[in-house]
């Protein structure tokens, strides 16, 4: 793959396909470094996300690395003619062609759909965006809030009557990026099965629109608008309907449980699980329509348990009873303390030359007959020039020194 | 207009699922061309239980939006659990290219399925589990929902508002089971090609919990890299330390997503430049304020002045005029607001389905977000209850009535 893939969508889409055996060949431009190198996310060092450095070690970055793993990885300044040659040649040795830049960017190097078919007759072009290649909006800039905000994803999350609470993360990142692995794999399919490829064009927004839920039938079947009281509706659940159905606090500070019991047998137990206190025998909670009807009530006599408890033991104890809940766990939690992640070996570990050992965070799916090969962490800046260029398109050492001397790797 | 691919239109997918996670999976292969066969007991699948219904119709297993946005496309068959319909299941099993099923170790020994069994004796079978913790583990057998996923897996610390007396709010949706049904729809399409080489199925084992735990974006590598925890802040990025706010509420009541990067020049100057020409830049025009350092010491003035500035405007225009300066803008648009967004539109985005109400209606649903040059997805409409259980029957029953070769 010549993976032309930069930032975070279009790194983590082709991540997948890295994981799983495709020899990804992440191409990078030394004057104009990938975003996830110069983010200030470096061991021993708290800093926010917009406070970088203004020289930073484009090797040091962890995002990068957690981005980029399993690729290798080559420079090409593109606004050389010599940089767009060698790319064209990288293109003939490749089947699948990414990108997620801004549209436009590849046109401008003449690498049009039409010009790569020249190249590669059975080509894979995948393009990645926010708002897709066509449409009045296709230039708009956008970030993962961004496409939130647009595709309806944030308006959904809240507390009614008050502003959003959205998305704390650019969760249409990691969405579209999986939308687009998926894209990827599907027109590869098509071509194993016919032998034709072709151009894909995939809109984080519309992946957004299609992650709404029943709300968006609502509106479109109903004629129900979702600007209205109540709505959205924070915790609750309304469909199908739940409570004790929310995020309560324990005895430690910002520390949370999840609670989400759907049916009368679930209540049953729960109550059972906490020591059967009076209140979970009060008339007002002895059934799902009277716990709904009384939830402000319910929710306070929850809260007052819950508060003297811990997350994960509170957790425990009622999944041990057979109802839904989990503490609200934090990277920490994640990384250090849960069995079940620690028993899937969800997080793996890898070495790297500056950063030395590092945690990945890696794939939710197992394949028992194909697994993902997590084999190297991410490439170093230009570090497999030699074997991209020499090995793969042949390049003797003193073309790839004049070409490195003349800026153009 | 492009069709449906081969690779997909001649995929049988048997659907034994019941949570959003593995219902939507089967949706994503229907739209593509899949013989998806949702396979439902005689009550229906549990979706069709839930709200919210068309015209209100609770109770109608023939009227449920849930059901729908998550069932499009596919063959709906009953079947209960006597040994005959077993039977029908086990020849559906072996008609398959893919099982997809969503129960746990204990909930699929309860319905008599064996995975392990099964792929043995079906050896280009795929097996796509999607389940809430994965089928190993000290946790498979735990209970989850949307909100409890969510929770374990750590997307909803990073959720909520600036005020952390209110608890972490879950964004909408049912984004935990959508993040599993995103990693169950790229396994089974690995599966499906590493098939075409060995001839051979796999299990396809699919965590939500896993699913939410890798999507937390900025979360683990600040625990993985400076191990500082991420905080929630009112729709904007989770970060080690309180941010701006960037949510502005403009004039007609909507709000708009901001993010204004002090230390971006290009983007200072774009800002007062705009703010300036509708005569509410105040002092930011200073030349004091070209300077990073001004700017972040006087941040809680500058966040003043915008929230004027959005307040004089609608957000409509906000969007337009701030994204032609190239600045990042977007409206917080409702899912009503969707139908009448212009870019949406230009690229005919939404489609009209049949609904399956028996009266001829239909309703626009979100139509594909990928588009490819050389086959399509689109939805189909959503089945009836047990409407494909006799069409089913006849097919199997016609396979067996050809004498093998």
């Amino acid at each position: 793959m010549a993976d032309f893939c930069w930032m975070g969508v279009g790194s983590v889409a082709t991540r997948m396909l890295a994981d799983y055996g495709a020899e990804v060949i992440k191409i990078e431009n030394r004057t104009r470094l990938d975003t996830p190198r110069k983010l200030p996310i470096y061991k021993g060092d708290v800093r926010s996300y917009g406070d970088e450095d203004a020289n930073p070690d484009p090797d040091k970055g962890g995002l990068f690395n957690n981005y980029c793993r399993n690729k290798l990885g080559v420079t090409i300044d593109m606004s050389k003619p010599e940089g767009r040659e060698l790319a064209i040649e990288l293109i003939r040795h490749s089947s699948v062609v990414t990108e997620n830049f801004a549209p436009g960017v590849m046109e401008r190097w003449g690498l049009t759909y039409d010009r790569l078919r020249e190249l590669v007759p059975d080509v894979v072009f995948a393009r990645m965006s926010g708002y897709g290649h066509s449409g009045p909006h296709h230039q708009f800039r956008s970030y993962g809030p961004i496409i939130q905000a647009v595709s309806g994803l944030t308006f959904i999350s809240g507390l009614p009557e008050r502003e959003p609470s959205g998305f704390g993360l650019s969760y249409m990142d990691n969405q579209a990026a999986y939308y687009n692995s998926a894209a990827l794999l599907m027109a590869i399919l098509h071509r194993e099965t016919t032998g034709e490829g072709c151009e894909v064009d995939v809109s984080a927004v519309e992946a957004g629109v299609t992650l709404l839920g029943a709300d968006l039938l609502d509106v479109t079947v109903n004629g129900r608008a979702t600007r209205r009281p109540g709505y959205p509706r924070g915790n609750r659940l309304e469909y199908p309907a739940a409570a004790p159905h929310g995020v309560y606090p324990t005895r430690h500070e910002d520390r949370w449980l999840a609670v989400a019991v759907f049916d009368d047998d679930a209540w049953q137990r729960f109550g059972a699980a906490i020591g059967a206190p009076a209140w979970t025998a009060d008339a007002r909670f002895a059934s799902l329509d009277a716990r709904v009807a009384h939830q402000d009530e319910l929710d306070a006599e929850v809260a007052a348990w819950s508060r003297d408890e811990d997350a994960h033991e509170a957790m425990h104890l009622l999944q041990a009873a057979g109802v839904a809940a989990a503490a609200v766990q934090n990277s920490q939690d994640l990384a250090e303390t849960d069995p079940q992640i620690a028993a899937r070996g969800t997080f793996f570990e890898l070495d790297h030359p500056v950063i030395g050992p590092a945690l990945f965070e890696g794939s939710p799916m197992h394949l028992s007959g194909s697994d993902a090969d997590l084999w190297r962490s991410a490439p170093l800046l230009g570090e497999d020039n030699d074997y991209v260029f020499g090995t793969i398109l042949g390049l003797d050492e003193q073309r790839r020194t004049e070409l490195a001397a003349a800026g153009v790797i | 207009m492009a069709t449906h691919s081969p690779a997909f239109s001649s995929l049988r997918v048997l659907e034994l699922a019941d949570d959003p996670g593995g219902e939507f999976t089967g949706k994503l292969l229907a739209d593509l061309g899949a013989d998806v066969i949702n396979v439902e007991p005689p009550a229906g699948a549990a979706s069709r239980a839930v709200g919210p219904f068309v015209d209100g119709r609770a109770g109608d297993q023939d009227a449920s939006l849930e059901f729908w946005t998550y069932n499009t496309s596919k063959r709906s068959v009953v079947l209960d659990d006597s040994p005959a319909d077993r039977g029908l299941r086990a020849e559906l099993i072996a008609s398959a290219d893919v099982l997809l099923t969503t129960g746990t170790p204990s909930q699929l020994a309860a319905q008599g399925l064996d995975l392990d069994a099964l792929r043995e004796a079906h050896p280009t079978l795929i097996v796509l589990s999607v389940t809430p913790f994965g089928l190993t583990g000290p946790w498979a057998e735990y209970r989850s929902s949307d909100l409890v996923g969510l929770a374990a897996g750590g997307l909803l610390n990073s959720c909520g508002y600036d005020d952390h007396s209110i608890p972490p709010i879950r964004p909408g949706g049912n984004q935990a089971y959508m993040l599993a049904a995103s990693f169950a729809h790229c396994g089974v399409l690995l599966a499906l090609i590493e098939r075409r080489r060995s001839g051979r199925g796999q299990l396809v084992d699919v965590s939500m919990h896993e699913a939410v735990a890798v999507s937390g974006e900025l979360a683990n590598p600040y625990w993985f890299y400076p191990k500082a925890l991420v905080q929630r802040q009112t729709a904007r990025h989770a970060q080690p330390v309180p941010t701006q706010p960037a949510s502005f509420r403009c004039g007609d009541g909507r709000w708009v997503y901001f993010a204004l990067i002090l230390s971006d020049p290009k983007a200072w100057a774009a800002t007062v430049t705009w703010m300036d020409e509708l005569g509410l830049a105040a002092d930011l025009v200073e030349e004091k304020f070209a300077d990073f350092e001004h700017r972040q010491r006087e941040f809680a003035h500058v966040q003043d002045l915008l929230e004027v500035f959005f307040l004089m405007q609608d957000a409509g225009t906000a969007y337009r005029d701030g994204q032609r300066r190239g600045l990042p803008i977007g409206p917080m648009q409702a899912p009503e607001d969707l139908l009448d967004d212009e870019h949406l539109k230009a690229r005919e985005f939404f489609v009209s389905v049949p609904l399956p109400t028996g009266d001829e209606r239909s309703a626009l649903f979100p139509g594909s977000p990928y588009r490819f040059t050389a086959f399509s997805a689109t939805a189909g409409r959503p089945p009836r209850l047990g409407e494909h259980t006799d069409e089913v029957r006849r097919e199997l029953a016609a396979v067996k009535a050809v004498p093998s070769a």
